[in-house]
């Protein structure tokens, strides 16, 4: 039991979501398929290899406001282990939105990455 | 929208999707739940942030809002008081005159379709009762009328009204006394064509208006029912009796309706086929050329006024054609070929009034528009000054993350509720000013003036405007500020200049505004010093006027007439305290009768000379001093010589370079106006109004033309209430049954006849006053605000050695440049409106330098000392406290 790691509990220092960025997330892990906002928080969270922190309160104005926007839809289901959930999908406005903000982020990151050059300059 | 309980389930779901997983990993049910809570993060504070990005959440905002903005408005009382004070006044008195001009000007008539109806003409009260006017038609005959409405393919249907509301006397059901009665006769098709039902009974038709002196039949007005009969449903068949005849009343209008004349509601509505049985002086149904009625009709569906004016004019060239004769004079040739009807829309009904109060309603619509201005530039300023203020509030709701639309709201939404405030307040005072406008007027006006849908419309509009107007700029003023300097500071440090600015800039409006109005009313009142002062020819001093009405008591125009009048001269003139009594046709502002007068062997002159009948001492009564010649006398009777006292401006028009005592000249085509010799010649008098030009005139004894004459004067000393109750016993004993009453007296005519002018220079005065009370203290509360500001510049100044009077000059000059400033634009702007003031003039130029010079120095005395009370104050100042004044 020892060597079991506390999914939850290490205090490792995580990144903070750029604001934003959040939005651009929900709607990539959507990609695959309908999703609850628990699963959403999850994926995000393995998907960048626990680097990225998503507190899951704030996951919920977002995903109300990307419904508000029409980027995503809802609707009240099963989950895999029989509990009730809200799960979404990406509309088709949503995945126009996710290709453009996808392409937009890249162009930035790009930009930032030139900026600041190659890996170990900064000592 | 998701409701909130559907949204806390979805997190509740979220949070056992999340310990369901953590107990797969091997947690105890207990330490998975709260782990998964713990990775949510806060519970309430996500259900919160849902709640408040939901749509419908500014309803609550609004609420908070509210409620902020109220407690907001209580911390500062006084001048929370102020504003809304102050916005009460300026939306009350637009509201007022909005009522009083919507009443008069622009308010269809209570009645079916209203824009179908024209009118044959533009209502002026002018014609003639035997020839064909030079001119575009006013007036039509009955004969006309009644070619008009059998021969046109245009109306669905024409009526007319006399041009004359005949206040008369009748007995109502029999009643003791005889009591006053306005009738109005009208055709048997008026109500038809108006579309307006009887509330009770039947209103008047066709049929009833069919021979002259055959249909004895009457329609109550609403309010004389309701007045004199206490709405008793028994109305139906009662009988009015007025001469000697009986009329029984067959309806009652609808309570909205008072008649197709704005201004003037009449008792009874009678068949015009009565004309002579209610006005037995003054009649003429059978004659072409008697233009007594105004006609008015209603438009098929379809027809155009163009069509309907085409029309009419084919059929009108043709009548006045006939009425001509065979063989018309070249004059009258000449004037059949200018004859022509001018038709024009009627959905606002006819007024004499409308023409007399539209001008004196536009300039005060003005006035009291630049005084709400005025007032919004006020609280503005008052604003502009709370919001520096809270600076401190604002700086730190904004550091905490309020957005500043939030702000703004927050801030227009306590702007809102000062507008409310002042409208609530407004609503009394609008209609308190309407009241008295409505009894101030020389007669009091007969007018729906009860707040429409239109007026409060208005209102609603007004006060949102002047919302908007005072309370966004202070709004995205205060907002605009940054914050580390304000926080740090505390106080008074955000953009001082750029805010001191603007509320200088309002403070030059509001001078410039308020100085705009001050010479308008100065205008006015200088018009109206001159109008008082115009020399009226006759002495209006201790004159009685009373109205005696022969024909409510069954008097015809024959010898029996004449007994009683000369009796009754004769009588009252031997009162004691009385010096001379008279009757006479017409008196000053009653109207006359005017027409061209021919000297034998002369060429016709074009204008008309006024002519009166009178009693023998009339001009002694009126102390009218005869120049020449003698005056009238008690010998001048019928079977004398006629007779006539001219004045000098007709001696010298028809007379010129000779004698005129012992020349004839004649008037009119009947015999008795024929070679009328000038036995003396009395002093120039005005006859009709103040403003008139010298007009000719005419007197002639009553004893030669037996007229039905309806005015009473007596010149008195003594006590009037003692000469009245004199003269009353005096009628009674010459004929019991005699109507008179109307008593007033010729110096109240003389005042009431300039009624509109004295309205309005007195209100204009009033709004000027306001304003300038405004501007003043719009000064007052920026100098001060300025001062409290330096106070520690001011201290600094005195410690290094600066004069007491240095200071006050300092301060004092500020405020001069600012009312200099404000002279120099208001001038410019009042020589522009004034302007528009120049049909209300008499005797100036709306360059008047009196009134301007006047305004102007009333303008900066009272400036000046609203800015010298704090400029005193500054001057105060203790240099050791100042400079620990923060």
């Amino acid at each position: 039991m020892s060597t079991q790691q506390k999914p939850d509990s290490d205090r490792k220092a995580r990144l903070e979501l750029l604001q934003g960025t959040l939005d651009l997330l929900i709607l990539r892990t959507l990609i695959f398929g309908a999703e609850h906002g628990q699963g959403i928080a999850r994926a995000i969270q393995q998907t960048s290899e626990n680097e990225l922190l998503v507190e899951h309160g704030a996951l919920y104005p977002a995903l109300q406001r990307l419904e508000a926007r029409g980027w995503i839809a809802a609707e009240w289901g099963t989950s895999t282990n029989n509990r009730k959930a809200r799960f979404y999908t990406l509309t088709k406005a949503g995945r126009k939105q996710l290709v453009e903000e996808t392409t937009q982020w890249r162009r930035l990151a790009a930009a930032i990455g030139r900026i600041l050059g190659p890996e170990g300059e900064e000592g | 929208m998701r409701d909130p309980d559907d949204f806390r389930e979805e997190i509740r779901a979220h949070v056992e999707l999340e310990a369901d997983r953590l107990r797969q990993q091997g947690l105890s049910a207990e330490e998975a739940r709260a782990a998964a809570r713990r990775s949510f993060g806060n519970l309430t504070g996500a259900e919160e942030r849902y709640y408040e990005s939901r749509r419908w959440t500014w309803l609550d905002l609004l609420a908070q809002n509210v409620r902020f903005g109220l407690r907001m408005l209580a911390r500062n009382p006084g001048s929370s008081a102020i504003a809304i004070l102050t916005l009460a006044l300026g939306i009350g008195a637009n509201t007022a005159i909005f009522s009083l001009l919507d009443a008069v000007v622009f308010r269809n008539l209570p009645v079916h379709q209203p824009e179908q109806l024209v009118l044959f003409g533009k209502g002026e009260w002018a014609g003639s009762a035997d020839d064909v006017p030079n001119r575009s038609w006013q007036l039509f005959s009955y004969p006309g009328y009644r070619e008009f409405q059998r021969k046109n393919q245009v109306f669905s249907d024409v009526a007319a009204i006399d041009s004359i509301l005949f206040t008369t006397h009748g007995r109502v059901a029999s009643g003791e006394n005889l009591e006053k009665v306005a009738v109005e006769l009208v055709s048997g098709t008026f109500f038809h064509t108006l579309g307006v039902n009887a509330a009770l009974g039947r209103t008047l038709t066709d049929a009833d208006d069919a021979a002259p002196g055959a249909h004895p039949v009457a329609v109550a007005n609403y309010s004389w029912w309701q007045r004199r009969l206490g709405k008793a449903p028994s109305v139906l068949g009662t009988r009015v009796t007025i001469g000697s005849t009986d009329y029984s009343i067959i309806g009652v209008t609808p309570p909205e309706f008072f008649g197709a004349i704005v201004g003037q509601s009449p008792d009874l509505w009678i068949p015009l086929a009565m004309e002579k049985e209610v006005s037995p002086g003054w009649n003429g149904l059978d004659k072409d050329l008697f233009q007594s009625l105004y006609v008015f009709a209603r438009r098929k569906p379809g027809v155009t006024i163009q069509q309907a004016g085409a029309n009419v004019n084919v059929l009108f060239q043709q009548m006045v054609q006939a009425y001509a004769g065979p063989q018309p004079s070249r004059k009258q040739l000449e004037s059949i070929s200018h004859a022509r009807v001018e038709v024009t829309p009627a959905a606002t009904g006819l007024s004499h009034v409308r023409q007399r109060l539209t001008a004196p309603l536009a300039i005060l619509m003005a006035v009291v528009a630049l005084v709400l201005l005025i007032a919004c530039a006020n609280v503005a300023n008052l604003l502009l000054a709370r919001s520096a203020s809270r600076q401190r509030e604002i700086a730190v709701r904004m550091s905490i993350g309020a957005g500043r639309s939030r702000l703004i709201q927050q801030l227009l939404i306590e702007s809102g509720l000062l507008g409310l405030a002042g409208a609530v307040l407004s609503v009394p005072i609008a209609w308190g000013l309407l009241r008295l406008l409505v009894s101030m007027g020389s007669e009091p006006l007969a007018l729906r003036v009860a707040p429409d849908m239109q007026v409060l419309g208005f209102a609603l509009a007004l006060t949102m405007l002047t919302v908007l107007l005072f309370g966004t700029v202070p709004a995205f003023r205060a907002t605009r500020l940054e914050l580390a300097p304000s926080l740090r500071a505390g106080r008074g440090v955000m953009g001082g200049s750029s805010r001191s600015r603007l509320a200088r800039g309002l403070i030059v409006g509001q001078v410039a505004l308020s100085l705009a109005l001050l010479t308008g009313a100065g205008l006015l009142l200088h018009s109206l010093i001159n109008l008082m002062n115009v020399n009226t020819g006759f002495d209006r001093r201790n004159v009685l006027l009373a109205g005696i009405d022969p024909a409510g008591a069954g008097y015809r125009e024959d010898a029996r007439l004449e007994t009683m009048m000369e009796r009754l001269e004769d009588r009252v003139a031997r009162l004691p305290g009385i010096q001379g009594a008279g009757f006479a046709l017409s008196v000053f502002n009653g109207g006359g009768r005017t027409g061209p007068v021919t000297v034998p062997g002369q060429p016709a002159l074009e204008r008309d000379v006024t002519h009166n009948i009178v009693g023998a001492r009339y001009l002694e009564a009126m102390n009218m001093p005869i120049v020449l010649g003698r005056s009238l006398s008690s010998r001048d009777d019928e079977a004398s010589q006629r007779v006539a006292v001219i004045n000098e401006t007709m001696a010298r028009t028809y007379f010129p370079g000779i004698s005129p005592l012992g020349r004839t000249f004649s008037t009119g085509d009947e015999p008795e106006w024929q070679d009328i010799a000038v036995v003396g010649v009395v002093r120039d008098a005005k006859y009709m109004e103040l403003q008139e030009k010298q007009q000719a005139a005419a007197f002639y004894p009553h004893a030669q033309h037996h007229t039905m004459v309806y005015n009473f004067v007596v010149r008195y000393t003594g006590d009037r209430k003692v000469a009245i109750r004199e003269v009353r016993r005096a009628v009674a004993e010459v004929d019991p049954n005699l109507p008179i009453d109307d008593f007033s007296t010729l110096a109240r005519v003389v005042n009431d006849s300039v009624g509109n002018s004295r309205l309005v220079a007195q209100l204009s005065t009033a709004f000027g006053a306001l304003a300038a009370l405004l501007a003043s203290i719009g000064i007052y509360g920026v100098m001060s605000y300025g001062i409290s500001r330096r106070t520690n510049e001011f201290g600094i100044r005195m410690a290094l050695g600066a004069q007491r009077s240095d200071v006050l000059w300092m301060v004092l000059r500020e405020t001069l440049a600012l009312v200099l400033t404000g002279v120099a634009a208001g001038l410019a702007l009042a020589l522009a409106l004034s302007r528009l003031e120049t049909s209300m003039l008499f005797g100036l130029t709306p360059a008047d330098p009196v009134a301007i010079g006047l305004a102007t120095a009333l303008m900066m005395a009272v400036a000046l000392f609203a800015g010298w009370l704090p400029a005193r104050r500054a001057t105060r100042i203790d240099p050791t406290v100042a400079l620990r004044y923060e």
